[in-house]
């Protein structure tokens, strides 16, 4: 019997099982091409001359080692599928669910490759060997885990374009402290993020609803890892965390983002529900971790348990919902809806804004090594 | 670069996208040394490019850069900053589905 090229173990396998497929009738090449999904990554500049001039050698030696640890690729055979991938029963999964798991693996899949295409044009693009060989290796672990995403969208019938290559494509701009504020955080709460459900489902095998969460565990760990780089390179510039400004856009940072993902992890309450996962508690326990992970580098934590923090979550989240259905509803009411809404979540920023935040002291030294 | 004027021009690159198992990835590059600046906009000419699960394609191609105004660049530049949030991961898209 043929398998799945999804269900193969090694590329060739693959290969092998999708040409062994008989050709597709027209109405099944209809309904796959109905399912196509387009990436749509976005493209970014920087100051390379700036990046250029990084220096790491008041951190040679953690670098060094951090750089010979990537390099050996412990994971290397970790993102293929063995006897842990178990059978997905796609056409039984209740269709709520069906649609904000989708939604999971697109957007987790286009963040991987987004951040690929970022960290290959940094590669490309500058010249300081550190550097480069730096973002050479994380663009291998974001193509690696893209695709590995993106082979269990094929299992769900679902195949991504990249058609997006011949679209017009605008070339926007960050200076270089934002993509080292972003990508560390992002990294880091990817990790928190990951080993937090990892766990859970250790706990609760039973929830376990989609083999794809028996691979968060070395996955999370690359996303630990690219976090401890940058976490390098703002220990390279003291100025990066400890200017009067910067510590500003710092707390912004952090505001923005935790606030953020507790309003998308809101908007999906089936895939919580089936991972038998509060998001309130599950927003909390990221946070949780992150902060005490971002105490390697950043002055301050956000204070998550002020009185005000919960309560105010929820009112940008409510009012998120408000903007969504105006959007809905269009016309001068949907508009007025959406306005209000929006006024409602920017007071709502406001105060998590103003929260006084939990200083920090940073430790000379900021390596950690994944310990959830 | 004129302060309002966008000017066009083409640059010959290569294109490669690995829609592998162990790789999936897209990337542009230009073979005449061309940089990209901020605002500028990049369209890669001809058919789009497909590759099949399990293979890599590299074909050259011919990409139509359009330099941003001087204006534009500056703009770009000032509040690229703020769209920040495009970097980070939320493991979910923002649409709202229920």
């Amino acid at each position: 019997m043929n398998i799945h090229s999804s269900e193969a173990t090694t590329a060739e396998e693959a290969i092998a099982a999708q040409e062994a497929l008989p050709p597709l009738t027209n109405e099944e090449a209809t309904q796959v091409a109905m399912s196509n999904t387009l990436l749509t990554p976005r493209f970014y500049t920087t100051d390379f001359d700036e990046m250029d001039a990084i220096n790491v050698e008041p951190v040679r030696a953690e670098w060094d080692k951090l750089i010979a640890g990537m390099k050996a690729d412990p994971n290397k055979g970790h993102f293929k599928k063995n006897e842990d991938w178990d059978e997905v029963d796609w056409d039984g999964m209740e269709p709520r669910l069906k649609a904000e798991f989708i939604d999971f693996l697109i957007s987790s899949c286009t963040a991987e490759f987004s951040g690929c295409v970022l960290y290959k044009e940094m590669k490309r693009r500058g010249s300081n060997k550190d550097i480069t060989e730096l973002f050479q290796l994380m663009a291998r672990d974001e193509a690696r885990h893209a695709g590995f995403i993106n082979d269990a969208l094929r299992e769900a019938g679902i195949a991504v374009n990249l058609g997006f290559l011949t679209q017009a494509k605008k070339y926007t701009y960050f200076r270089p402290k934002f993509i080292y504020y972003a990508t560390y955080l992002s990294e880091k709460i990817g990790y928190a993020r990951y080993i937090t459900i990892f766990r859970h489902l250790e706990a609760n095998p039973d929830k376990r609803f989609h083999p794809i969460f028996k691979w968060f565990r070395e996955w999370c760990n690359d996303e630990f890892s690219h976090g401890e780089a940058f976490a390098l390179l703002l220990k390279t510039d003291p100025d990066l965390t400890e200017t009067r400004m910067n510590k500003l856009w710092i707390k912004f940072f952090l505001t923005a983002v935790y606030s953020t993902m507790w309003v998308r992890d809101h908007q999906r309450p089936a895939f919580h529900e089936a991972l038998g996962v509060d998001p309130a508690w599950y927003g909390q326990e990221v946070f949780r971790k992150t902060s005490e992970i971002t105490r390697q580098v950043f002055p301050m934590v956000l204070d998550i348990d002020h009185p005000r923090w919960i309560p105010q979550l929820n009112k940008m989240q409510d009012a998120n919902v408000q903007i969504a259905d105006g959007r809905k509803q269009g016309g001068v009411a949907g508009w007025v809806k959406r306005m209000i809404g929006s006024a409602r979540a920017g007071m709502a920023f406001l105060s998590l804004l103003t929260i006084p935040v939990v200083h920090n002291e940073v430790p000379d030294s900021p390596r950690l090594e994944p310990a959830y | 670069m004129g302060l309002l004027t966008r000017t066009r021009e083409t640059a010959p690159c290569v294109v490669t996208i690995s829609h592998r198992f162990e790789e999936l990835s897209a990337h542009v590059k230009f073979t005449n040394g061309a940089v990209v600046n901020p605002g500028d906009t990049v369209q890669v000419q001809g058919p789009e490019i497909m590759a099949a699960f399990g293979e890599m394609v590299e074909e050259d191609r011919t990409a139509v850069i359009t330099r941003a105004s001087k204006l534009e660049q500056l703009w770009t530049r000032a509040t690229g900053d703020f769209e920040f949030m495009e970097l980070c991961e939320f493991s979910f898209s923002e649409e709202v589905m229920s």
